[in-house]
Formats: structure tokens, C-alpha cells, sequence
């Protein structure tokens, strides 16, 4: 975005000219921050220029799904929300499983636009909430900079902020999620706990406390807040820079904020019996006790005072923290949890929770993914955290420590990446604010050069007048002299077009696609788009029942319930392990065992994604090993990872293929009937092979619907009269199609398989019933 | 001609059965010194002639597991004291577990003592850890792949339970060496304050906690994190020499991370020099009353270090991101 780099230059040199007028400075400041936001909301709509207002991705369905349904049934029913479309049989209590945030800011922007008359649809809010709030944080880190440093410094930040890939990537038009919002609320909440530890009034503290409410609401990331501010607040003691305001502050920030945090029902009573929450309760007792002793102290000014207070605080300490290690070994307080412990013991994920190790966000972060990031502000952060702790005091302790755990918690897990990059932004905001400013500032010289060089900036001619007072006024000649600092100017110019160029050419070429829509390119340059995916959830929403339950990899979860509006055995809130595991387990038998399987769970439709005819790597087969992983997990007995492999240990899909790989559900769906592809057909374009199993036919399940570049594959579950009955010649079988699907019992067989059908039927109501019946209610 | 082969065939018979009668009366025999070996020693070593009584003769019910390393010193192999220590710990964990049988032993073979076996099952690799069941020949899939499992005690015991059934809850002698290594460097540090206590001033000193916090940054940005939980090659080589650059955005190598923090070291060092060379921030006003011409001196060489540093990462950076367009001074 060109238009972010002229603001910062402009800023620059326009404070040296109107450095005397309040008035203008603000104007400047105004302009730089909506541009900032402009340019921000503009870098973000590539998805909806090239494809459409879409939703993207997995988790932004369901947020818009519930999103709508909280919009349509109004908030109570929201919270109380059983969504029986999730988790068949089990069902999910939405309303205590979700962070309600995201739902509740776009459901009252919906509120008030209607308010105002402006009919406008949920999902354009959803879509462009992201983009909007993006100028939010903008604003937010504005704000932070220049309670850390100075305004100028917020200025650059505000439009790093803007337009950095490592913020934009969760937050381009149509990708609705927490994260979105919640970088604003993170920004916002460090702003305002900066303004009340400086002024310490109790007014910033609640104002504290309110956003980190909203904070809560929004993203599970607030353990971040909950656990940076304490921190902070136990560096500042052991600094020995305890004062009042301090004191008054965290006290504040931290009953308030707590008794807030409860309000949220996802988040209950964790504040109090988890440790991710307790060291923010054990700074706040040892606060207390240091208080006391300080308040002794002020009782009688004399005597052995300083031994007293450090041996009394070390005493406070360590029985503090003997309390929660007590309490957590009794069970009152709930160990760390699997996805927290994770980030300390960096092999811990790896070996005992394979469902979070599986997922690509999760893995620890190369260097070239952060400086795709973060491009040239990775190497200049580091300069701003050196002036920062070079000047220290209260503030920039706070963010020293910040930028200090977060640039380890997104070395450990690329996906938090997300919270290095508003820190970084900041201290990169202060070190070019600090050159630039020096640079663009005149040398100590007589005022009158000085007034003379301003007029240089406006004309051309000048330029000649400063160098001649430079030869009349040799002696003071300590200045770094007029070429050193417009080449470093320029080159400084030149860094900050390449950051913007490359922040343009991230956005557009790694964040912006909507990955339920793709597209490909030809040799001429043409597009092409592939709509497969709602062309497979669409014709789920058409042609099937009801109450027709799909069974897919838990990805796809909630794009099915989200545009097919079908019931789904598992989904992207992957809450239930051994759920996953039985549907991996599934996908990973044979077709016999993996049908005893589907009738025990109701299945109707088994829907899977097959990339090999157009080359798509995304595809079931290649995430089909962690559906092994994760199933032997649970079932060692049936299910082992080897037998997948080749002798040699690889993964292969040809004829070299193991024969259970050969021989299981998710091979024989992707590669039934499969003859597209390439030169010989049924060729795999995604693997670069032949498929070893070819030309078989399904005993279980037929295919219903395969879309126009078979990247969906979706079969119907058969009863089990259809495959037992006996064979009828061609000429007599004349039954229509909607039929079959209607389940006639006319049609059955012999005894066994009434037998079979009664015992299905006798299961079913049990568990469906109950629900059905209270959910009319 | 069938005469022949019918009378070799009636005395191998004999012999077997000869043999089998021999050895049926060897086997509680066999696995009762086999249990008393393990009883002193949770892995039975075994040479050319143990071999052949306790795993290659054919009466047996039980599993063997068996290592083939090379673990003298001569031979190098760096990485067979590790596989052995992870096998030893498996072998204890069961050898101590309530689930402890006579259905599997644990068997080690080195190669200096028993280079003969490792001639007779055509093994040219070491370390090699090997199953061979109660009943019939080993199968290819009998030879645990560290390439694939890794050679945690987990991985091994998963492996055996894929192999024979029988469950090993590794239990790993708790590992004290890190807690002793802090409380260590807790007392020095604890110590080292206590004697300078009338000196403290050096913990004021902002620059040494600047110069702390800038180098833990380096680290986190140039993936040292990456390196710790993946462990790449120091170094890729090949038959053109060296690579010290992974090609892909996915990967990297130990040596190219250590490049890319020098590259940012230099570009932050750069940036100060300028800011010093500038005048520095106001805090540290104090500043001599330093001639032009250096200053001016300072300025250029950070400038230089900024952009010249700046490019080569981009140009490294470009290098390894297919299609990226950009680049600065360099190609």
C-alpha cells in the first residue's frame, strides 16, 4: 500500500514544521490514523474482490452459523443454544462452549444498523468485521506507543499495524473469527493497563478491567493478559519500584477483572481452579503483603525497616507459592492443561495429544515464517526494545516483557505469531521514530540556519543556502552534515516501500484465498474457479433428509453444518477425542468393519475429499495418517499405523501400497469409479501415482454424488436390506431413486434382516427421541 | 536320484527329532537360565554360540528382542549409546513391571563380540533392533525403523507391542540431572550475589539487560525453537559441496539459522550506530562534544551495515520462498 508509506514520511517532517501548533499536530494525527485505516481495510478485501463476500475456512462457519442463529432467536436462546446438528449422537451445548464475543459484537452492529434502517445482511457484518476492526487495533497501538514513547512513534506503529502480514493473515475480509477482534481488545486492554498504572486512579483500572472483560468474551488467548500483567507487576516488586499507584492498579484491575471473567460461562470458574490462573491470585496476595509491610513501615519510619521488607516479601513469595503447589496437589486447583503445558515442555504435544499436534498452526516456527511476517520490522524490533530498556521505567518494562514472551511463545507454536505482532509493530514504531526524528531534526545551530533549512524543505534553491552556512560556520561543525542524512532518509524511505510492497504481495498471495473456493490458473493466465465444495454441500442441503447425518474428517464439520445444514459426527471443536478417533477408526478399516461402525453411529452420507484428479494436496488421502495416528490412539488393538506403510516404511498409494491401505474406507471412496486425472486415467496427480486398487466395487455404501472435478466425493450408507436382499435382474428394477432413500421396509429380505433392522431401531429412539421431544419443547 | 533325496530327507527327520527331544527337554531349561541372566542383568549379551541355543534352535516360546550395536569406542557410532539407553530403559520397565513374563527376553549383541551373527543375518548397519518370534522367521517387518518410530523408549515399546503383544509401560528412572543443574546455578548465582553484596550496582546496569533481552530475541527470530524441536542438520552436504540454505520455506538447517541471526545482529547494530551517531535518544544527552567528521564516519558505516545486511536477508529470504518478487541491492 503505497498510500501508508507517504503518511509516514509526511509525519516525520511535518512535525518539524508545525512542532509549535497543537492544532495541526492533531490534524496529522488524524489523517495518518484513518489513512492507516483505510489502507488496512483496503489491503484486506482481495478474497472478496477476486471470489465474492464469502466466509472463509472452517471455524469462521460456525461462528457465522451461530452468529445468525443468535441474530434470528435473540441472546438468552443463544446462550442456552443445544445444538443437536454437532456431535450426533451427543449433541454440543453451544451457548457454555464458545467465547460469545465475536457473536455478540456483530449481532449488536447488526442491532444498531437496523436501528438506523439500513437493511443490511448478517454475513456482510461477518465478513467485514475483521477489516473494520483492524483500524480498531490501528488505533489501540496508536494509542500504546505513545503512552510507551512518544506519538510520532505511535504514528509508525498504527501503520505497521495496519497493513503487517503476521496481523492480517487472521484478518482478511471473509475470515471470521476470535482472533480478529481480539487483537484489538489485547492492544486496547495494555493501553489502558498502562494509563492506570502511570496515573494509578481506579477510573483506568475498571476502564482495565471492562476491556479485559471483553477480552475474555472474545478469545481464549486472555491467559496471555491474565498471566503478562501479573508478571509485570512481580518484575516492577522485585525492581523494587512498588509504589501506591501500583498497588491501587493491579488490586483494582485484578478483582474486578476476575469476577468479570467469571460472567462468561465458557470460561466459569477456571479464574479460580486452574493454574494457567494462578499466578495473577499470587502476585495479587503478594502485592498485599508487601503493601502491609509497607503500611508498617510509614507507622515507624526507623529502624531496621529494609531487611524486614526483603525478607518479608521472599517469605510472602515462597509461601504463596508453596499454597498453590499444595493446593494443586490436593486437586483443588486443575493442573496445566495439554495445550498450555505444551508451550513449556515442547515435546509433551507431540507424544501424548496427537489431535493437537496434527494441526499445521501448531508446529514451531522457521525463520522465514517470521520474517514473511513481519519482513523488515524483525530486524528492527530488536532496537527498539534496546532503547526501551536503555530508558527504563515503569511502562517499558511492561513491554520489554511482552515482546520478550511473546517472541518465545511464537517461536514455539507458529500460530502465536499472532500475538508477537503487535509488540513488534510497537518497538519497531519507537526505533524508527527515534532515527527518523533525529535524522530529520536540525543540527544545534544558530536559529537562523535553522529557520533557513525549513524553507529549504520547500524550495529547491535553499539547498545551496545550507551548505554556504555550513562553510561560514566552520568551528561548531559536530552535525552530521546534509548528504548523510538524506541518503540515510532515502534509504530509510526505500526500506519502508519494500516492507509495504511486501505486505501487499503476503496479503494478497498467501492470506486471501477463502479455501472453500479455489482457483487455478492456466497457461494463459486464465482462471478458473473450482466452487466443488459448495456445489457438494449445496446438493447435501438439497437432495438428503432432513435429519440425515454425514460422516467426514472432523475439518469439514463445520462447513457441513454451516452451508449443507446437515447433522455431523464431529467437527472442528475437537472436544471429544475418542468420537474423533471412532470415525477415524472408520475411515481407517476395512469396509465390513468400518459398516458395523457407521450403523452403531447412524450414518446416512460419508462425505470425502479427494484432490487427485486436479491436484489439490489438501486432500483426505494425505491427512488419512493422522486419522491413523489418532484412532490407534484410542483403539491399539485394531488399528496400527505400521500396517499403512510399506515394508519400507513409506506412504505410498500405488500398487506398492500395504494391503490394508489398499483395502480401507477412505482409499476405496477416494478411489472408487476414479478414471480423471491424467494421461493414463485414474491417474493420482496429487501423489504422482496410479492407485494400486482399482476397478473394485462397494459392498456397503454406494456413491451418491461426486462433484465436477471429483474433489467431493459423497456415498449413501446402504440399509442393511439393500445389500442382503437377493439380486434382481436389470429389467425389474424399476424402483425410484427417492424410494431408497425413504428406507422402505417393503423391500427387506429374509428374516435375518428384519432381525437387524429391529435391533437399529430399538437403539435409535432411545437417544434420539429424548432430545427431539425437548428440543420442541 | 529320489532315493537320494528321500534318504537325506529321513535323516534330517531324525536328526530333527533327535534334536527336538534333546532340546524339548532344554526348554523350561532354556528359559530358566535365560530368567536367571535377566534376573542379574535386564539385557542378556549374547555371542555366536548363545545365539544359536537361545534364539536360533527352534524349540522356544518365547520372543526375543534383540539389539545389534557396535558400542566400542573405535567403531564411532554416536548414536548407538543412545538407542542403548532408551532399550535399556525399556528393558528395565518391564523387567520391574508387574506385567513381567517369560514371553519376551532382551537380548544385546555387539558387533566386536559376535561379528559372525552379524554376518549370518547379512546386517551391514548397526544399531539394528530386531524381533524374533516365538514362532517362524523374522519378518522384514521384525526390524524396528528409527528412521520412521524414532528411538524414544516409547516408540520401542509400541513397537514391541505391535510385534508380540505385550504391553511395557516405559517407566523412565526419573531425571534428576536437570533440577540438580538449576539448583546448581541458582546456588552460584545466590552466591556470587551474597559476595558481591556491597557492590550490587552491576544489576542496575541497563546496557547488560539490553544486550540480554536483544540476543534472546535474536535466537526466538532466527528459529533456534525450530532447531530445538525438530533437530535439522547442522549442515546439508552433498556431492557439490556444502548447502548451508534449505531450499524450502519448511525447513532449515542449524548453520543457516546461526546466519540469519549474524544478519540481524548486524542490522540492529546498524540502526544503533546511526541513533548513536544521530545523537542518541534524550536520556542520554550527555554527550561529548564528538567531531563531525566521526560521527558523520558512524553514520555511514551503520547505514551501510543496515542496508547491505538487510538485502543479503532478503535475498537469502528470496532464495528460499518460491516466486517472491522482491529484493534489495542484491539479486
Amino acid at each position: 500500500m503505497p498510500s501508508t508509506a507517504v503518511p509516514k514520511s509526511n509525519n516525520g517532517q511535518n512535525r518539524g514544521i508545525f512542532k509549535n501548533t497543537a492544532g495541526s499536530s492533531t490534524l496529522i494525527t488524524v489523517t495518518v490514523l484513518s489513512l492507516a485505516w483505510l489502507a488496512g481495510f483496503a489491503s484486506r478485501l482481495f478474497a472478496v474482490i477476486r471470489f465474492e463476500s464469502i466466509i472463509h475456512e472452517f471455524d469462521p462457519w460456525f461462528n457465522y452459523r451461530s452468529t445468525a442463529y443468535m441474530v434470528q432467536h435473540g441472546f438468552y436462546n443463544f446462550l442456552n443454544w443445544f445444538d443437536e446438528r454437532a456431535w450426533y449422537p451427543l449433541g454440543r451445548i453451544v451457548g457454555g462452549t464458545v467465547y460469545p464475543g465475536l457473536m455478540i459484537t456483530s449481532g449488536t452492529i447488526h442491532w444498531i444498523l437496523h436501528a438506523l434502517n439500513i437493511p443490511i445482511h448478517i454475513r456482510d457484518i461477518c465478513v467485514f468485521l475483521a477489516p473494520v476492526f483492524s483500524g480498531l487495533t490501528a488505533i489501540a497501538t496508536y494509542l500504546l506507543t505513545s503512552e510507551l514513547w512518544s506519538r510520532g512513534a505511535g504514528l509508525f506503529a498504527a501503520c505497521f499495524i495496519a497493513i503487517v502480514p503476521g496481523y492480517s493473515s487472521r484478518s482478511v475480509a471473509g475470515s471470521y473469527d476470535n482472533e480478529g477482534i481480539a487483537i484489538f481488545a489485547l492492544q486496547f486492554t495494555y493501553y489502558l493497563w498502562l494509563k492506570s498504572v502511570k496515573s494509578g486512579s481506579i477510573f483506568w483500572s475498571i476502564c482495565t478491567a471492562l476491556s479485559y472483560f471483553y477480552m475474555v468474551s472474545a478469545w481464549g488467548g486472555y491467559v496471555f493478559i491474565i498471566n503478562l500483567i501479573p508478571l509485570h507487576v512481580f518484575v516492577l516488586l522485585i525492581m523494587g519500584r512498588f509504589s501506591q499507584r501500583l498497588f491501587v492498579s493491579y488490586s483494582v484491575f485484578y478483582i474486578v477483572g476476575l469476577l468479570l471473567s467469571m460472567q462468561i460461562p465458557f470460561v466459569g470458574f477456571q479464574p479460580i481452579r486452574t493454574s494457567e490462573h494462578m499466578a495473577a491470585s499470587g502476585v495479587f496476595a503478594l502485592l498485599m503483603a508487601i503493601g502491609a509491610l509497607k503500611y508498617l513501615h510509614s507507622l515507624n519510619p526507623k529502624g531496621q525497616w529494609k531487611q524486614l521488607l526483603i525478607l518479608g516479601g521472599m517469605l510472602a513469595a515462597a509461601a504463596v507459592f508453596l499454597v498453590v503447589v499444595l493446593l494443586t496437589y490436593m486437586g483443588v486447583i486443575a493442573p496445566w492443561s495439554g495445550r498450555f503445558y505444551s508451550l513449556w515442555d515442547t515435546a509433551y504435544a507431540k507424544i501424548h495429544i496427537p489431535i493437537i499436534a496434527s494441526v499445521s498452526e501448531h508446529q514451531p516456527t522457521t525463520w522465514s515464517s517470521f520474517f514473511f511476517d513481519l519482513h523488515v520490522l524483525v530486524c528492527t524490533f530488536p532496537v527498539g526494545l534496546w532503547y526501551c530498556i536503555k530508558n527504563i521505567n515503569d511502562e517499558r518494562v511492561f513491554v520489554a516483557l511482552y515482546a520478550l514472551s511473546a517472541v518465545y511463545f511464537a517461536g514455539v507454536m507458529v500460530r502465536l505469531m499472532l500475538t508477537l505482532t503487535p509488540v513488534v509493530c510497537v518497538l519497531s514504531g519507537i526505533a524508527f521514530s527515534i532515527l527518523l526524528d533525529l535524522v530529520l531534526k536540525e543540527d544545534d545551530q544558530p536559529v537562523l540556519t535553522v529557520e533557513n533549512d525549513e524553507s529549504k524543505n520547500l524550495y529547491d534553491k535553499a539547498g545551496k543556502l545550507k551548505k554556504r552556512t555550513h562553510e561560514t560556520a566552520p568551528p561548531p561543525d559536530n552535525g552530521l552534515g546534509m548528504n548523510v542524512r538524506s541518503g540515510t532518509l532515502i534509504a530509510f524511505m526505500i526500506l519502508l516501500m519494500l516492507f509495504s510492497v511486501h505486505c501487499t504481495w503476503a496479503t494478497s498471495n498467501a492470506y486471501s484465498s477463502p479455501s472453500i473456493v479455489l482457483a487455478s490458473y492456466g497457461n494463459d493466465g486464465s482462471r478458473k474457479i473450482l466452487d466443488d465444495f459448495r456445489e457438494a454441500y449445496g446438493w447435501l442441503s438439497q437432495n438428503t433428509a432432513e435429519d440425515a447425518r454425514v460422516m467426514s474428517w472432523w475439518d469439514y464439520g463445520y462447513q457441513i453444518a454451516g452451508m449443507g445444514n446437515r447433522t455431523t459426527l464431529v467437527d472442528n471443536n475437537t472436544w471429544n477425542n475418542s468420537h474423533i478417533a471412532l470415525v477415524g477408526k472408520a475411515m481407517a478399516s476395512n469396509e465390513s468393519a468400518a459398516y458395523e461402525i457407521m450403523t452403531m453411529l447412524d450414518v446416512d452420507y460419508v462425505l470425502v475429499i479427494f484432490g487427485g484428479a486436479i491436484g489439490y494436496s489438501g486432500d483426505d488421502i494425505n491427512k488419512f495418517i493422522w486419522m491413523v495416528r489418532i484412532a490407534e490412539g484410542e483403539h491399539p488393538k485394531d488399528i496400527h499405523e505400521a500396517d499403512y506403510f510399506t515394508e519400507r516404511g513409506e506412504y505410498r498409494i500405488d500398487t506398492e501400497a500395504s494391503k490394508t491401505m489398499l483395502n480401507c474406507l477412505m482409499y476405496k471412496l477416494s478411489y472408487y469409479r476414479y478414471d480423471s486425472g491424467g494421461s493414463p486415467p485414474g491417474y493420482d496427480r496429487t501423489r504422482g501415482a496410479l492407485p494400486g486398487n482399482r476397478g473394485f466395487k462397494l459392498t456397503y455404501l454406494e456413491e451418491a454424488y461426486t462433484t465436477e472435478h471429483w474433489l467431493v466425493r459423497i456415498y449413501r450408507v446402504k440399509k442393511p436390506d439393500e445389500f442382503n436382499r437377493p439380486r434382481l435382474p436389470l429389467a425389474k428394477r424399476t424402483v425410484p431413486t427417492s424410494n431408497i432413500i425413504s428406507k422402505k421396509l417393503s423391500l427387506g429380505g429374509g428374516s435375518t434382516t428384519s432381525k437387524r433392522r429391529k435391533g437399529i431401531l430399538k437403539n435409535k429412539p432411545t437417544v434420539v427421541k429424548g432430545k427431539k421431544v425437548g428440543r420442541v419443547e | 536320484m529320489k532315493y537320494k533325496s528321500l534318504l537325506i530327507f529321513t535323516i534330517l527327520l531324525t536328526y530333527y527329532e533327535g534334536d527336538a527331544q534333546a532340546r524339548t527337554k532344554g526348554i523350561e531349561e532354556k528359559v530358566q537360565q535365560l530368567t536367571d541372566m535377566t534376573a542379574k542383568k535386564s539385557i542378556v549379551s549374547l555371542n555366536l554360540s548363545k545365539f544359536k541355543e537361545y534364539v536360533k534352535s527352534p524349540p522356544r516360546d518365547y520372543s526375543f528382542i534383540i539389539m545389534f550395536t557396535a558400542m566400542a569406542p573405535a567403531r564411532r557410532c554416536a548414536i548407538c549409546q543412545h538407542v542403548f539407553d532408551e532399550y535399556l530403559i525399556v528393558a528395565n520397565s518391564f523387567r520391574f513391571s508387574p506385567s513381567y513374563s517369560n514371553k519376551i527376553f532382551f537380548g544385546m549383541v555387539d558387533f566386536d563380540e559376535g561379528s559372525d551373527i552379524f554376518q549370518m543375518l547379512r546386517l551391514n548397519t548397526a544399531p539394528v533392533i530386531m524381533h524374533f518370534p516365538a514362532k517362524g522367521k523374522p519378518k522384514p517387518a521384525d526390524s524396528m525403523d528409527f528412521e520412521r518410530a524414532g528411538i524414544h523408549a516409547e516408540a520401542i515399546a509400541k513397537w514391541i507391542q505391535d510385534r508380540t503383544d505385550v504391553q511395557i509401560r516405559v517407566f523412565r528412572p526419573p531425571n534428576y540431572s536437570g533440577a540438580v543443574a538449576f539448583s546448581m546455578l541458582f546456588i552460584l548465582v545466590a552466591g556470587f550475589l551474597y559476595l558481591r553484596r556491597n557492590n550490587l550496582e552491576f544489576l542496575y546496569n541497563t546496557q547488560m539487560w539490553a544486550v540480554a533481552a536483544v540476543f534472546v530475541c535474536f535466537a526466538m527470530v532466527s528459529g533456534q525453537m525450530w532447531n530445538q524441536i525438530r533437530g535439522p542438520p547442522f549442515f546439508h552436504k552433498t556431492k557439490n559441496g556444502p548447502v548451508y540454505i534449505n531450499g524450502g520455506s519448511h525447513g532449515q538447517f542449524v548453520l543457516e539459522s546461526y546466519i540469519v541471526a549474524v544478519l540481524n545482529g548486524a542490522v540492529v547494530v546498524g540502526m544503533i550506530l546511526m541513533i548513536e551517531a544521530a545523537g542518541g535518544v534524550k536520556g542520554d544527552a550527555v554527550r561529548v562534544q564528538a567531531e563531525g567528521k566521526r560521527r558523520r564516519f558512524q553514520s555511514v558505516v551503520g547505514l551501510v551495515l543496515v542496508c547491505v545486511f538487510f538485502s543479503l536477508l532478503l535475498s537469502v529470504f528470496r532464495a528460499k520462498t518460491q516466486g517472491y518478487p522482491y529484493s534489495f541491492l542484491f539479486k
